[in-house]
């Protein structure tokens, strides 16, 4: 049983929690931070963007989420707002599910935003301007760091930085879960090396490139 | 009668469309079209002016003691002077000089390096420093929200009780973008309704030849970041661009500043290391530090006589615009000093 719900723990279930989702549905185990992954890690902090949602078949969009752009947030008292809906998702049998992990950079290269995209999300990088796409925060043993602490705010809009991946995803049904694979996210990086990576640059495209591979549809 | 009416309402409107051409400032062919679109009325413009409120006032700093203005003073067309580095809250000493603010409009990104790329964000950057305001985006809402002064003025502005991060920017950068400066005698004289004199054509023609590549009129800057060979002040090592980008060729590289209402922007360069004209001429017309940054933009030293430096500088004082800096609407807002007063 504690492995079943160790199992379940460390698959993160994207924003489609209630039975108001559209796009996903909820998972049962999802969870709000902390967590702890395993011995040695734990993660106190999980939120990142995802924008321009959308459904192709073929060439054609046949779904498109309400809004373009989304804060997903694993905070308990966050949780609720974690949704993604659109017109119609109920009659998709089966399509390309495509979404931005971060800001778009056309977005990201204009001014202040509102709703998720407000700087008061604590996601909007003030020494150097641009959103942070993704933040993953918490403890490892492995990090060198002060107390251990992994900080991973990945960002940057600007070439030859730019951060926001394209993910794509078959779904198929109408009901589709999205998940971030987290386990294999912290696993398969080096958080004796890159535990504090807060600008933009190389090492924030390539974890966002690692990140896009760790989503998958169940 | 119906032909009466039809032409009366056509004078009518002849006269609104000539009334309202009066108001909105014609554009000057010479200059050309900003990236930003100017506040409209500017000094009747509610966003404009609450944008004034915040900037003079100290409530943006966790100690209530520092304001935009603390750095950017409009008596110094909204520079910094008398300190080769800004000093915020806390006297803390930060590591560059704030530089002028003015056609801000024309500018694509901002700060010496280009941190900024838009102006509307601009603000977060000093507001969350710990050595210039000390503070955050919810801490000012927060005081704002508790402000009986500010609550009413974001109602005046927005006709509704919201105060949020996005109109508290937005108008700060309103009130930014609205400061223009562009009636020096140099622009008098682009204009044809001034002449200069035989010093100052000497000198602009001095300018012309040496100084227009980087420095461009009638801006007077190319926008770019370029390294003008400055000698490395070890104690700092700012290596400006780069720290953006990340990329080596921009190591050393700051924005190009505008040479206008130089006598008031003292000191000069990215960290006010030089307090006169005169001392900036010399650094440019010195082989020796050509010689020891030979991947730099400036590709040779500009040597000129002593009457040349006269006349050049003779020149760049043409560029100085009295009306920009001692126009009372960008001046501290008389409603905000009796406000305080009152306090």
């Amino acid at each position: 049983m504690q492995h079943l719900i160790f199992f379940l723990l460390v698959f993160m279930n994207i924003g489609f929690t209630s039975a108001q989702l559209k796009f996903a549905l909820a998972h049962d185990s999802l969870r709000y931070m902390p967590i702890r992954i395993n011995q040695e890690d734990s993660v106190s902090l999980l939120r990142f963007y995802i924008s321009n949602i959308h459904i192709e078949q073929g060439r054609k969009i046949i779904w498109e989420a309400h809004k373009k752009h989304y804060l997903i947030d694993f905070t308990q008292n966050r949780l609720a707002t974690n949704i993604v809906s659109g017109t119609g998702l109920e009659n998709i049998k089966k399509g390309r599910l495509k979404f931005t992990l971060g800001v778009d950079h056309k977005t990201a290269s204009q001014g202040i935003g509102e709703g998720p995209l407000d700087p008061i999300q604590g996601m909007y990088w003030t020494w150097q301007s641009g959103y942070i796409n993704f933040k993953l925060e918490g403890v490892s043993s492995k990090c060198p760091s002060r107390k251990n602490r992994f900080q991973l705010h990945l960002g940057g809009f600007q070439k030859p930085f730019r951060s926001a991946q394209i993910i794509e995803l078959q779904i198929t049904g109408t009901r589709a879960n999205v998940v971030f694979n987290i386990h294999k996210f912290l696993a398969e990086i080096n958080l004796r090396e890159a535990h504090s990576i807060m600008s933009p640059g190389e090492k924030a495209v390539s974890l966002m490139e690692h990140a896009k591979r760790c989503f998958y549809v169940q | 009668m119906y032909n009466k009416s039809l032409l009366s309402i056509l004078i009518g409107l002849f006269l609104v469309a000539f009334a309202l051409k009066k108001r909105t400032p014609e554009p000057k062919s010479y200059i050309p079209t900003p990236f930003y679109r100017l506040p409209v009325f500017p000094t009747k413009n509610d966003t404009v002016a609450l944008g004034r409120l915040l900037f003079y006032d100290n409530i943006l700093s966790a100690n209530n003691q520092v304001s935009c203005a603390s750095c950017h003073n409009s008596y110094n067309a909204f520079a910094h002077t008398d300190h080769q580095l800004s000093h915020g809250i806390f006297d803390s000493v930060g590591t560059r000089n704030a530089p002028g603010l003015f056609n801000l409009a024309w500018q694509k990104e901002f700060m010496w390096d280009g941190a900024t790329h838009h102006i509307e964000a601009q603000a977060l950057a000093p507001l969350h420093d710990t050595k210039e305001m000390g503070s955050n985006i919810k801490a000012l809402l927060s005081k704002l929200r508790a402000s009986d002064f500010y609550r009413k003025a974001f109602y005046d502005t927005y006709k509704d009780t919201i105060i949020n991060s996005n109109r508290t920017l937005k108008a700060l950068a309103a009130f930014e973008l609205s400061l223009v400066s562009f009636e020096s005698k140099y622009d008098a004289v682009k204009t044809d309704n001034a002449e200069f004199s035989t010093q100052e054509k000497a000198g602009y023609k001095l300018f012309k030849q040496n100084c227009n590549k980087c420095h461009t009129e009638p801006l007077f800057t190319n926008g770019k970041y370029m390294d003008n060979n400055l000698p490395i002040d070890s104690s700092l090592d700012d290596k400006g661009r780069f720290l953006v980008t990340k990329q080596k060729e921009d190591r050393y590289k700051f924005k190009v500043p505008s040479l206008r209402n130089l006598s008031y922007t003292y000191p000069y360069m990215h960290d006010g290391r030089f307090t006169t004209l005169n001392h900036v001429l010399q650094h440019y017309s010195s082989n020796q530090n050509i010689k020891n940054k030979g991947k730099a933009d400036l590709e040779k030293a500009i040597h000129l006589s002593f009457n040349e430096r006269a006349d050049l500088i003779s020149f760049l004082l043409t560029l100085n615009d009295k009306n920009f800096v001692f126009n009372p609407a960008y001046s501290f807002p008389k409603k905000l000093k009796d406000y305080l007063i009152q306090e």
